[in-house]
């Protein structure tokens, strides 16, 4: 028995293990030699014996767990990651600019999605082919609910709530692509959704590290608050389609899903490419707004590749065959291509912090060694 | 929504588990140990309550880092290890503290009873 109890003892953190465990099975042998069990006729007591070795065994694995649970919790109070926010002071701007214009793409995109900006054009021209989005599934829950709570939360400058609810929006556009595909995961491969979970990622990356909105604004210039409303602007454009604004009112066939349905003509394209670029060549000046274009690079690596499809379809003809995609959408290059970026970029962060405290240390040094000379020459 | 201030913690802080009442107060008489404790709590409880090994020192963990009890002396007994703890000044102040707690809250159900000893 006492071995029993002591395999069940190796399930405890190893420093209770060396404080509690030889009192531990002292206790246990002594319950199990209780003077009821003793006294008890054989049978019932061995009944009885079972019973309490049973109920004893799953306490000491309960306990175990409980103990390992409070420590694991303890740990992550401790290191405080939840509040921690990026230490290096550009990286961390970056965050928090991002931390603004994150929610609103997200936003942008979710209005987009579900054909918003359409019906809106569409009530305002009488078009009749743009109509909203007749019904919402579960599956669109997490984008059409989640993405204007992100940038309500964001405004209002609850940004750790906003960060949360922004992974959660991730998190349940991956499990609605499960749940929309019928082979799992084929989903995955539209770089719609891919573009929404790495937007989604991104904003949430911005609003847990950084000082939050409050910084990010305070960081934009006006210059910078334009482009951005700009850039907003055109991407939602996207999706409202050429056909409003640059042909004939003729129903789209293409067979694109999602904000990828409506082709805007290649005007549109180069509208939005010309937008693009000009925000990522205005962004190289400042050494902040390059590492906020390296962070927005994560979701507009499958947007480009959104882009190109419709660039195709709209030199090409439809790229629903597949046949006239320039560069056609796979898994690795929507996922893999922005995971490697993004953990150059981390590795570039801990890349300036280390680089920060080498200098710092150097300073304190010169400092050190100055004062007694200084004090010497005084 | 966001906010996080000390008011919300203090406000929230939930009474102490029975388990941990008991085993305060067991040791509110002396210092005691681990299978002393165990029989302690089953007497004071009426045999109602009936820590286990494996509950008994998860609980002994989390009050003695919380400063509530603390290790008192050791000794060896058949060749075991027995180790004794006894209650902190700040585990005395917690237990007076769920004490008139619980007092508070009996009196009230008591007079709303129509029970006799109960006040408000």
């Amino acid at each position: 028995m006492e071995k029993r109890y002591r395999r069940l003892l190796a399930l405890y953190p190893k420093d209770h293990r060396r404080e509690h465990a030889e009192e531990m099975v002292g206790v246990l042998l002594a319950a199990a030699g209780d003077d009821a069990l003793v006294r008890a006729p054989k049978p019932v007591a061995r009944a009885l014996r079972f019973g309490q070795h049973t109920a004893d065994s799953a306490d000491l694995v309960a306990g175990a767990l409980r103990i390992r649970g409070r420590m694991a919790l303890n740990r992550i109070r401790r290191a405080g990651w939840y509040s921690r926010t990026v230490r290096d002071q550009r990286w961390s701007d970056a965050l928090a600019v991002v931390s603004v214009i994150a929610p609103l793409l997200l936003l942008v995109a979710a209005l987009a999605e579900f054909h918003i900006p359409q019906a809106a054009a569409s009530s305002v021209t009488g078009h009749p082919h743009w109509q909203l989005t007749a019904t919402l599934g579960l599956a669109d829950l997490p984008l059409a609910a989640g993405a204007p709570v992100v940038a309500t939360l964001a405004f209002l400058r609850c940004r750790r709530t906003a960060g949360m609810v922004a992974l959660v929006v991730a998190i349940g556009q991956v499990i609605s692509g499960v749940l929309r595909s019928a082979p799992a995961f084929t989903r995955y491969a539209s770089p719609a959704v891919a573009f929404t979970v790495l937007l989604a990622c991104t904003a949430a990356a911005g609003l847990l590290l950084s000082p939050g909105p409050d910084r990010g604004l305070a960081l934009l210039t006006r210059d910078g608050t334009a482009l951005v409303g700009a850039g907003a602007l055109i991407l939602g454009g996207f999706s409202v389609g050429g056909t409003m604004w640059y042909g004939p009112a003729s129903p789209p066939s293409f067979g694109f899903t999602g904000f990828g349905g409506e082709v805007a003509g290649l005007p549109g394209d180069l509208l939005i490419a010309g937008v693009l670029v000009a925000v990522a060549a205005a962004c190289l000046r400042a050494p902040v707004s390059r590492r906020v274009l390296a962070l927005l690079a994560i979701p507009v690596i499958p947007y480009a590749v959104l882009w190109q499809e419709k660039l195709a379809g709209d030199l090409f003809g439809s790229p629903s065959g597949g046949a006239s995609t320039i560069i056609p959408s796979s898994f690795p290059m929507l996922y893999v291509l922005p995971l490697i970026l993004a953990g150059v970029i981390v590795a570039a962060t801990r890349l300036a912090r280390r680089r920060a405290t080498g200098r710092a240390r150097r300073v304190g040094a010169t400092t050190t060694s100055a004062g007694p000379r200084g004090a010497v020459s005084a | 929504m966001c906010r996080s201030s000390a008011y919300t913690r203090s406000v929230s802080k939930q009474s102490m588990q029975e388990p941990t009442f008991l085993i305060l107060t067991a040791l509110a008489a002396g210092a005691q140990h681990g299978y002393g404790i165990m029989t302690d709590v089953a007497r004071i409880s009426d045999g109602r309550v009936r820590l286990r090994a494996g509950t008994l020192y998860a609980a002994l963990d989390r009050l003695n880092a919380d400063g509530l009890v603390t290790s008192d002396r050791e000794e060896i007994v058949d060749g075991r290890l027995r180790r004794y703890y006894r209650i902190t000044d700040e585990g005395i102040g917690e237990l007076a503290a769920e004490v008139g707690r619980l007092r508070a809250n009996a009196a009230v159900a008591a007079s709303r009873l129509g029970l006799a000893g109960g006040t408000a």
